[in-house]
């Protein structure tokens, strides 16, 4: 089982490579936008893959804080590129 | 103009409370294991991001009317009062107390004056990080 | 009372935390700030008298056991500065009453002041080197603050260099504490004390030393690292700039001679002799700027470097004498400095320049100020018997007793040239032909000069009370000569 884990882990560590490719790449602003997510989630996994390897619980608690950050993060980055401005002032209607 | 944020917006209700509950359980959590007054406070700064992105700031500012230098003010108090209060036992500073309560519902707890610290800790952390947020989202 | 040697930092920062709740209101927030500032002196005063009866106090926060728990230390040295520090600022905030404006009033300046002294008191007291790194950076996000403040297009570029060259210094510090930590296994300064003596200094320690001296060189201005003062302290106004000529160096200052006579004072052929060096090149550099400038501002700043300089020498020497010298020249300086940068604030709102060539007369009309002044620069200098004479003697005649002849001719023949800087804005501001001023009101003048006199006539008393003191001062250069008074008086329970 555990050899799984580690295949595992490694599958998913390259193919946070890969997104980090695209993130520099690019070529437009939403295609690094949905790379920087993707990373998100490879991360949790990664964070899951580890606290499994390792044993203990005490990770549990990072892949909701990351999974938090990143959802709020790429519902910013959207809202900006849609509306271009990150808050709206509420003042307007 | 009133956009169409239907998804975001009805997301965000439910998604909100449970960032926030995990906030105060993260909180509650940074005696023994990792957690604390520092990152329970980021949390709920960015449960407060989520629903500004969500709602607009008029919105989240009717929905939570507080000032938040007034919050930093009361949680330096609360942090300093806290620790300060040593000074009265005439023990050193930051000594903290704690002791095991039967409490309905909880049974056995143990209550530290800790807490009380972290809770300001708290309450300073939302305020700055909230501060620092509305002062570079609004640009007047 | 175990702790009472807080007072002096806890009581600024609640009044601190209390004046953010009415941020609008100024009478409040002054009449605040004054009764803190003044509750602060006293309980300074106290911890004073129980210092010179006692000893040494220490307490170990958290009531863990000392090398665990984070010390505060309360020796003659640190509980003297701590009390400097609460006077200057308590005459910095009378003159701001009359000369910051309310704009900056009403934007958390009182607040960012009693902040930022928190943190200097708190760096004066700490016993502990990651405690230090923690009050720095209080004293320096503060000092952020109080140079932003008011966002002239002057502030703004120089609060971008300012702030770049203390992040990279704080980064810096904050891996030398790492690299001590990891050979020592010790944050707590009297314990790191004791074990590099077990353990010898070896070359890695002296690494960290010289970057430790760096570090704190680089927030003190020594000789290459203080490139960024001049520009960073003449662009917020004066009361500003006051605070942070009298106080921010110091801490630095301060921080140095804790390194080199508590941590490391086992090598002095080569960490002493290279602060010595860089001691007298600061001298050196210091007076080239302090006649190079015909800004008031900058010529004042100038001698800032060259008293850093001075006092950097002294410690340098490692003898009783230049020990002393350094302190009773460290708590000179801080008095002076701040009388001097509030004369020049009276100076530029009467004239509305700072520079020395558009200025004149004003002996005949502003004869109080003048007066003054001259007082002011003859301590500077030290003229006895002025209170930069004392010090000056002292640190002379260590360099004399260790042999160090060359180095005792600089620092003498720096004061003559620090005696011609100031006196030089004597003759051009004060003599000669009357220029057209712009002038000020009567009670704007008054309520400059009266905290400026307060200030100097202190200075003075320094220099006269030179007798009366002299049992403070020597009681802390003897723990900075041995470091095992300090070392039993934190390790102790």
């Amino acid at each position: 089982m555990m050899i799984f884990f580690w295949i595992s882990l490694i599958v998913i560590v390259i193919s946070m490579a890969l997104f980090v490719y695209r993130l520099i790449k690019g070529p437009t602003a939403p295609d690094r936008v949905i790379a920087l997510d993707a990373m998100g989630v490879t991360l949790i996994s990664v964070v899951a893959l580890l606290s499994l390897l390792v044993g203990t619980s005490f990770y549990l608690e990072i892949i909701l804080l990351l999974a938090i950050l990143s959802f709020i993060g790429t519902v910013a980055f959207s809202k900006f590129i849609e509306k271009g401005e990150i808050f709206d002032r509420g003042d307007s209607d | 103009m009133k956009s169409s944020d239907v998804i975001l917006q009805t997301a965000t209700k439910v998604v909100f409370f449970l960032i926030f509950l995990f906030a105060i359980h993260i909180f509650f959590a940074g005696h023994y294991t990792p957690g604390g007054g520092f990152v329970g406070g980021l949390l709920t700064a960015s449960a407060i991001v989520l629903l500004l992105l969500a709602f607009d700031l008029k919105t989240v500012s009717r929905a939570l009317p507080f000032n938040y230098t007034i919050m930093i003010a009361i949680g330096l108090l609360l942090a300093l009062g806290t620790a300060s209060a040593s000074i009265l036992f005439d023990v050193p500073f930051f000594t903290h107390a704690y002791d095991y309560f039967d409490l309905p519902l909880f049974g056995e707890t143990s209550l530290h004056s800790a807490m009380l610290f972290d809770l300001g800790v708290y309450l300073v952390v939302v305020g700055a990080t909230m501060n620092i947020i509305l002062t570079i989202g609004s640009d007047d | 009372m175990t702790n009472l040697l807080l007072f002096p930092i806890l009581i600024p920062i609640l009044t601190a935390s209390v004046l953010l709740f009415f941020p609008k209101r100024i009478a409040a927030q002054r009449a605040v700030t004054v009764v803190g500032l003044v509750a602060s002196i006293i309980a300074a005063l106290f911890l004073l008298r129980t210092v010179m009866t006692d000893g040494v106090q220490a307490v170990t926060l958290g009531s863990w056991p000392a090398p665990f728990g984070i010390s505060m230390v309360s020796d003659p040295l640190s509980v003297s500065l701590v009390l400097t520090s609460l006077l200057i600022t308590l005459g910095v905030v009378v003159y701001s009453f009359r000369s910051i404006g309310e704009g900056r009033e009403k934007y958390f300046y009182y607040p960012a002041i009693l902040f930022m002294l928190t943190g200097i008191n708190g760096s004066f007291t700490t016993g502990d080197i990651f405690n230090l790194f923690v009050f720095f950076e209080v004293l320096l996000l503060a000092s952020y603050l109080l140079i932003v403040l008011g966002g002239e297009k002057r502030q703004l570029r120089e609060s971008i260099k300012y702030i770049l060259v203390n992040v990279v210094s704080s980064a810096f510090f904050v891996t030398t504490v790492a690299m001590l930590y990891s050979v020592v296994g010790s944050l707590n300064m009297a314990d790191i004390a004791e074990k590099v003596t077990e353990i010898g200094q070896s070359g890695i320690l002296t690494v960290i030393a010289v970057m430790l001296i760096l570090v704190f060189g680089l927030k003190g201005a020594i000789f290459p690292l203080y490139f960024w003062l001049p520009g960073s302290y003449a662009a917020p106004p004066v009361p500003v700039l006051a605070l942070f000529g009298a106080l921010l160096t110091k801490v630095g200052v301060y921080a140095i001679i804790r390194t080199v006579t508590l941590l490391f004072p086992h090598d002095p052929g080569f960490t002493h002799e290279l602060l010595m060096i860089l001691a007298i090149l600061t001298v050196i550099a210091g007076c080239i700027g302090a006649l190079a400038y015909y800004d008031l501002k900058q010529i004042v700043i100038y001698n800032i470097i060259i008293a850093v300089g001075v006092i950097l020498f002294g410690v340098a020497q490692m003898n009783m004498a230049g020990l002393e010298g350094a302190v009773f020249y460290l708590i000179h300086d801080m008095l002076i400095k701040a009388g001097l940068f509030m004369l020049i604030g009276v100076i530029i709102a009467i004239t509305g320049t700072s520079n020395l060539r558009e200025m004149g007369g004003l002996m005949k009309t502003y004869p109080g100020l003048a007066w003054t002044w001259l007082v002011a620069a003859f301590g500077l200098a030290g003229i006895p018997p002025l209170s930069g004479f004392f010090g000056k003697l002292l640190i002379v005649q260590g360099a004399f007793e260790a042999d160090n002849l060359w180095g005792g001719i600089i620092i003498l023949a720096s004061s003559l040239i620090v005696l011609l800087s100031v006196i030089r804005i004597f003759i051009h501001a004060f003599w000669g032909e009357p220029m057209p001023v712009k002038g000020t009101s009567a009670g704007i003048y008054r309520g400059l000069l009266i905290p400026a006199v307060l200030v100097t006539a202190l200075t003075v008393f320094y220099g006269v009370g030179t007798e009366w003191l002299r049992p403070l001062m020597w009681d802390a250069a003897e723990i900075l000569h041995q470091p095992s008074i300090y070392i039993d008086a934190v390790l102790k329970e």
